[in-house]
C-alpha cells in the first residue's frame, strides 16, 4: 500500500466518522459514486439477459413475464437509480472543490438525500424476491400499471421506490443549488464559474421542477391501486393520458438532468486537454439555461401518436426543434475550443471527443422525433431505443467516463493506467456503436420495443444477433474499467495535486484534500485561478 | 392527397440528407480538429475564447434549417392523421393480445383487408390498456387508448400483404400482436367483404364439440349460437392466414397443434388449454380450419 490516503486526506491522528455517519461532501460523494456504479452493474446485467433473449428469433431463454421485469427494471435503474447517483455523486465531490467551498451548504441534509436515495432503489430491488418486480414499463403508462391489469406488487414497489428515490434526489439538488449560489471563493463571480458546476446548477433546478410531478403522478398512481381511485381508469371516468403527461413533464427534463452534467464534465476536460480556454463561455452557459427552460415545454413529443390535436402537435414539435439549437451550440463550441489548441490525447480527452461524436447522432436522430411524420414512424420502435442510448451511453456514459479518468486521481491521489484506458475506450466505442447503431433500422423495419421475442419471417434475427455481440463487447469494456480503477486504488502511479496541468481551484489542493478541502485559496480574478497562478506573466483578463 | 406511408418517406429521405450533412459536416469538422491539433503537431496553443458574430452565425444557422424542416413538414401532416377524404371506416379495437376490424357489423380478427386506391378512416379504440395500430410500409402509427377513439388514415396504391406490430406495450403477448394488412383490389375486396358478412356452417362433429365446451364463452362464429366477445371472432377463421394474431398458420394441423397447448405458442394469453379427446381435438381443428 502506498502513503497516500484515498478520499479524504485526513491529518494524522484525526478520526473518521466513518461511511455510515460520515458528513464529508467527498465520502458522500463517494457514497453516492459507488451506489451509482453497482446499479449501473445491475442494469447492465439485465440488459445482457435481454439481449441474451433477443439474439434469435423465438429464443426461449426467459419467459415473457421476466423480460417484461427486466426491461422495466433496467429502464428504472438507469434512468434513476444509476446514473443520477454517479453524477450527483460527482457533483457532491466536485462542487465545493471547484468553487472553493469547505463543504456543501447543508452536510446533514447531504447524508440524508444519499441514504433516501440509497433505500429507494432498494426499495425498487427488494421487490425481486417480494412477488415480483414491477413489470409495466419505467414509464408504467396505465391502464396497464393499474391493478386491474398488473395485480402483483412490482408497480407498488415501483412507486414507492421512486417516491422515496425522488425525495432523496430533490433534497440533494436543493443543497447544491444553494451552495453553488451562496458559498463561493471571494472573486468567484457568477460568470467565472467552472461550466460544470454551472451545469449542475441548471440541472439542480431542473430536478426541482421536474422529480416533483413525478412523486405527484406516483401518488396519483398508487391512490389508484391501493385506495380505489380512478385517476387513470377510464372505466370510471378517469383519463389515462393524464399519466402521461404528469409523467413525461418529469421524464424530458430527465434527459437533461442525465446528459447536462456529463456535458459540464466534458466542458472542463476539453479546454485543459486542448490547453485553451473555453471557447464562447457565455454560450456554453446561456444555452445551458436554455435548454433548461426549453426541456419543460417538450414534454409531448413522447404523445405524437396519442390523438393530440392540431395545435398541440404543431407546438411541442417546434419547441423540441428549437432545443436542437442550444444543443448545437455546445457541439460548435466544443469543437472550436479544440480548433487552434493543443491536443494532449489522454484517456479523459478520448472519453470527451468520444461524447461529442457519438452525442451528435443522438442528437441528428432526436430532431427526427420532433418531425411528427417520422416520430409516428420511429416512436415505440427500436429506432427510439437506439437514439436514447447514443444520448444516454454515447453521450452521458462517455461524458461520466472523461470526467472519471479526469477526476480520479484528484478523489484517490493515484493516476488510472492509459493502457488500460484507451483499451476501455475504443471498445467501449465498438460496442456502443454495435449496439445500438443496428437499432434504427430494426426500428424502421417494424421491430417495436419491448417485444420479449419476435418471429423468424421478419428477418430481424442477423441484425439482433450483430447486437447482443455488441453488448457483450460492452460487458467486456466495462470489465476493462473495473480492473484499471481496482489496480490503480492498490497501487497506481501517484497523481500530485495538478496531474493535467488544469485550470480550476480544485487543483490547487492535495490529492486527496484534506477534510475541509483548502489550506490556503488562491485569489480567484477570472475563469482559470489556477492557469493565473502558473503562468502569471499571461494571466487570463478578468 | 398523397398515401401517407409516400408522404412520410419523401420527408424522410430530406431530412435523412439534411442530417446526413450535418453529420459528416460536424464530424468532419471534429476530426480535422484532432488530427490537425494534435499536441505533436503544435508547439504553442492558440489562446483565442470567443467571437460574437461566429456563436450568432451558429446559433442562427440551426435555427434556419429547423424552420425548413418545420414548413416541410407542414406539407406532410394532411397526408396522415385523421382522414378528411375517406370512403370506407373500420373500427379497429385492440384486445390483450390480438385485434378486432369491424367493418361497419361485419366482425373479423387480426387479418384486416383493405382495398387499395382508397382512403380509409380507422377509428382507433381499446377495451383494456393502451395499444398502438402499426404498420410500417402503409403508414405512421396511432396509439389506442381506453376511453376514446383515435383515427389514422390508410391509404395505398399497391395490392400486397403488409405486416404490422403492436406497438405500445401493453403485458406479456405484446410481441405477439401482429396485425396482417392484406390490401386487394377493389373487386377482390367486396368479394372477401361478402364473404365475411356471410353466416359460418353449424354443421358436423367439430361444430358440436366447439357448441358444447367452453370455447362458447369467449368465442363468436356467427351462424352458431356462440356469441362470446372475449377472444377474436372466429367465423371465417380458416380464410385468415395466421392464427392467435400471427403466432402459428391457420391450418388443421397448426390449429389443433394450438388447440392442445396454448400456452407454449403464447404463453400468457388468456387461451386456456380445453381438455378435449383426441378424437374431439380433430373434428374441431378441421372444422375451425374450414371455416373459410
Amino acid at each position: 500500500m502506498s502513503a497516500v490516503p484515498l478520499w479524504v486526506a485526513r491529518p494524522a491522528g484525526a478520526s473518521a466518522a466513518g461511511w455510515l455517519r460520515t458528513v464529508d461532501h467527498k465520502e458522500i460523494g463517494v457514497l453516492y459514486i459507488g451506489m451509482g456504479v453497482a446499479l449501473f452493474a445491475l442494469g447492465g446485467i439485465e440488459s445482457l439477459v435481454m439481449r441474451a433473449q433477443l439474439a434469435t428469433p423465438n429464443a426461449r431463454l426467459v419467459d415473457p413475464e421476466l423480460y417484461d421485469q427486466l426491461f422495466t427494471v433496467h429502464g428504472v435503474t438507469m434512468m434513476l437509480l444509476a446514473v443520477v447517483p454517479l453524477l450527483v455523486g460527482f457533483a457532491n465531490y466536485l462542487v465545493p472543490l471547484m468553487i472553493g467551498a469547505p463543504d456543501v451548504a447543508y452536510p446533514r441534509l447531504n447524508a440524508l438525500s444519499f441514504w433516501l436515495s440509497l433505500v429507494g432503489a432498494i426499495v425498487v430491488y427488494f421487490s425481486w424476491i417480494a412477488g415480483g418486480a414491477p413489470d409495466a414499463g419505467w414509464f408504467s403508462y396505465p391502464p396497464l400499471a393499474e391493478r386491474a391489469f398488473a395485480p402483483g406488487p412490482g408497480v407498488d414497489y415501483y412507486i414507492l421506490g421512486l417516491a422515496v428515490n425522488g425525495a432523496g434526489t430533490i433534497i440533494g439538488a436543493i443543497n447544491l443549488a444553494v451552495t453553488i449560489l451562496l458559498m463561493r471563493a471571494p472573486g468567484l463571480r457568477i460568470s467565472r464559474l467552472p461550466l460544470f458546476v454551472w451545469m449542475t446548477l441548471v440541472t439542480s433546478f431542473l430536478i426541482l421542477g421536474a422529480y416533483p410531478a413525478l412523486s405527484g403522478g406516483l401518488v396519483m398512481l398508487f391512490v389508484d391501486r391501493q385506495l380505489g381511485g380512478h385517476f387513470f381508469d377510464p372505466t370510471a371516468g378517469g383519463q389515462p393520458l393524464l399519466w402521461q403527461h404528469v409523467f413525461w413533464f418529469f421524464g424530458h427534463p430527465e434527459v437533461y438532468i442525465l446528459v447536462l452534467p456529463a456535458m459540464g464534465m466534458v466542458s472542463e476536460v476539453i479546454p485543459v486537454f486542448s490547453g485553451k480556454p473555453i471557447f464562447g463561455y457565455r454560450f456554453v452557459a446561456a444555452s445551458s439555461v436554455a435548454i433548461g427552460f426549453l426541456s419543460f415545454s417538450v414534454w409531448a413529443h413522447h404523445m405524437f401518436a396519442v390523438g393530440l390535436n392540431e395545435f398541440e402537435t404543431l407546438l411541442f414539435s417546434v419547441t423540441s426543434m428549437l432545443i436542437a439549437i442550444p444543443t448545437g451550440v455546445k457541439i460548435f463550441n466544443w469543437t472550436a475550443t479544440m480548433i487552434g489548441g493543443r491536443i494532449r490525447l489522454l484517456t479523459p480527452m478520448l472519453f470527451a471527443i468520444g461524447f461529442i461524436a457519438m452525442f451528435v447522432i443522438g442528437g441528428l436522430t432526436g430532431v427526427s422525433l420532433a418531425v411528427v411524420p417520422l416520430d409516428l414512424q420511429t416512436t415505440d420502435t427500436y429506432y427510439v431505443v437506439g437514439h436514447l442510448h447514443y444520448v444516454l451511453f454515447g453521450g452521458t456514459m462517455l461524458g461520466v467516463f472523461a470526467g472519471a479518468y479526469y477526476w480520479f486521481p484528484k478523489m484517490t491521489g493515484r493516476l488510472l493506467s492509459e493502457r488500460l484506458g484507451r483499451w476501455h475506450f475504443w471498445t467501449a466505442f465498438v460496442g456502443l456503436n454495435l449496439t445500438f447503431l443496428p437499432m434504427h433500422w430494426l426500428g424502421v423495419q417494424g421491430m417495436a420495443r419491448r417485444m420479449w421475442t419476435y418471429a423468424a419471417d421478419t428477418g430481424w434475427g442477423p441484425w439482433n444477433f450483430v447486437e447482443t455481440a455488441g453488448a457483450f463487447v460492452l460487458a467486456v469494456s466495462m470489465a476493462i474499467f473495473a480492473l484499471n480503477v481496482v489496480r490503480s486504488l492498490r497501487g497506481g502511479a501517484i497523481a500530485g495535486d495538478d496531474p493535467w496541468d488544469a485550470f480550476t481551484l480544485e487543483w490547487t489542493t492535495t490529492s486527496p484534500p484534506p477534510p475541509e478541502n483548502f489550506r490556503t485559496l488562491p485569489a480567484v480574478t477570472s475563469r482559470r485561478p489556477l492557469w493565473d497562478r502558473k503562468h502569471p506573466e499571461m494571466r487570463d483578463a478578468s | 392527397m398523397r398515401p401517407p406511408a409516400e408522404a412520410i418517406g419523401t420527408l424522410a429521405l430530406i431530412v435523412g440528407a439534411i442530417a446526413v450533412a450535418i453529420f459528416i459536416g460536424v464530424e468532419g469538422a471534429l476530426v480535422y480538429a484532432v488530427w490537425r491539433y494534435r499536441a505533436s503537431r503544435v508547439a504553442m496553443p492558440a489562446r483565442f475564447d470567443r467571437n460574437t458574430r461566429l456563436e450568432l452565425a451558429w446559433t442562427a444557422a440551426p435555427a434556419l434549417t429547423l424552420a425548413v424542416v418545420f414548413v416541410l413538414m407542414l406539407g406532410t401532416l394532411r397526408d396522415i392523421g385523421a382522414a378528411t377524404d375517406a370512403q370506407l371506416r373500420i373500427r379497429a379495437t385492440g384486445h390483450q393480445w390480438w385485434w378486432e376490424f369491424d367493418y361497419s357489423g361485419i366482425v373479423t380478427a387480426n387479418e384486416m383487408h383493405i382495398p387499395i386506391d382508397t382512403a380509409i378512416d380507422i377509428e382507433l379504440a381499446s377495451v383494456d390498456v393502451n395499444h398502438s395500430f402499426w404498420v410500417p410500409e402503409l403508414g405512421g402509427k396511432t396509439d389506442m387508448i381506453p376511453g376514446q377513439i383515435n383515427h389514422l388514415r390508410l391509404l395505398t396504391r399497391r395490392p400486397g400483404v403488409y405486416l404490422g406490430q403492436c406497438a405500445e406495450f401493453c403485458g406479456v403477448e405484446h410481441a405477439w400482436m401482429r396485425i396482417r394488412v392484406v390490401a386487394e383490389t377493389k373487386e377482390d375486396f367486396d368479394r372477401w367483404l361478402a364473404t365475411q358478412g356471410s353466416p359460418a356452417t353449424a354443421s358436423g362433429d367439430g361444430a358440436r364439440v366447439f357448441q358444447s365446451n367452453t370455447c362458447v364463452n369467449c368465442h363468436a362464429i356467427r351462424g352458431t349460437s356462440a356469441r362470446g366477445e372475449a377472444g377474436p371472432d372466429l367465423t371465417h377463421v380458416g380464410g385468415r392466414a395466421t392464427i392467435a394474431a400471427g403466432v402459428l398458420p391457420s391450418d388443421a394441423a397448426s390449429i389443433r397443434a394450438w388447440l392442445v397447448d396454448p400456452q407454449r405458442y403464447k404463453p400468457g394469453a388468456f387461451m386456456p388449454r380445453v381438455p378435449l379427446s383426441d378424437a374431439d381435438l380433430d373434428a374441431l381443428a378441421s372444422y375451425l380450419g374450414s371455416l373459410r
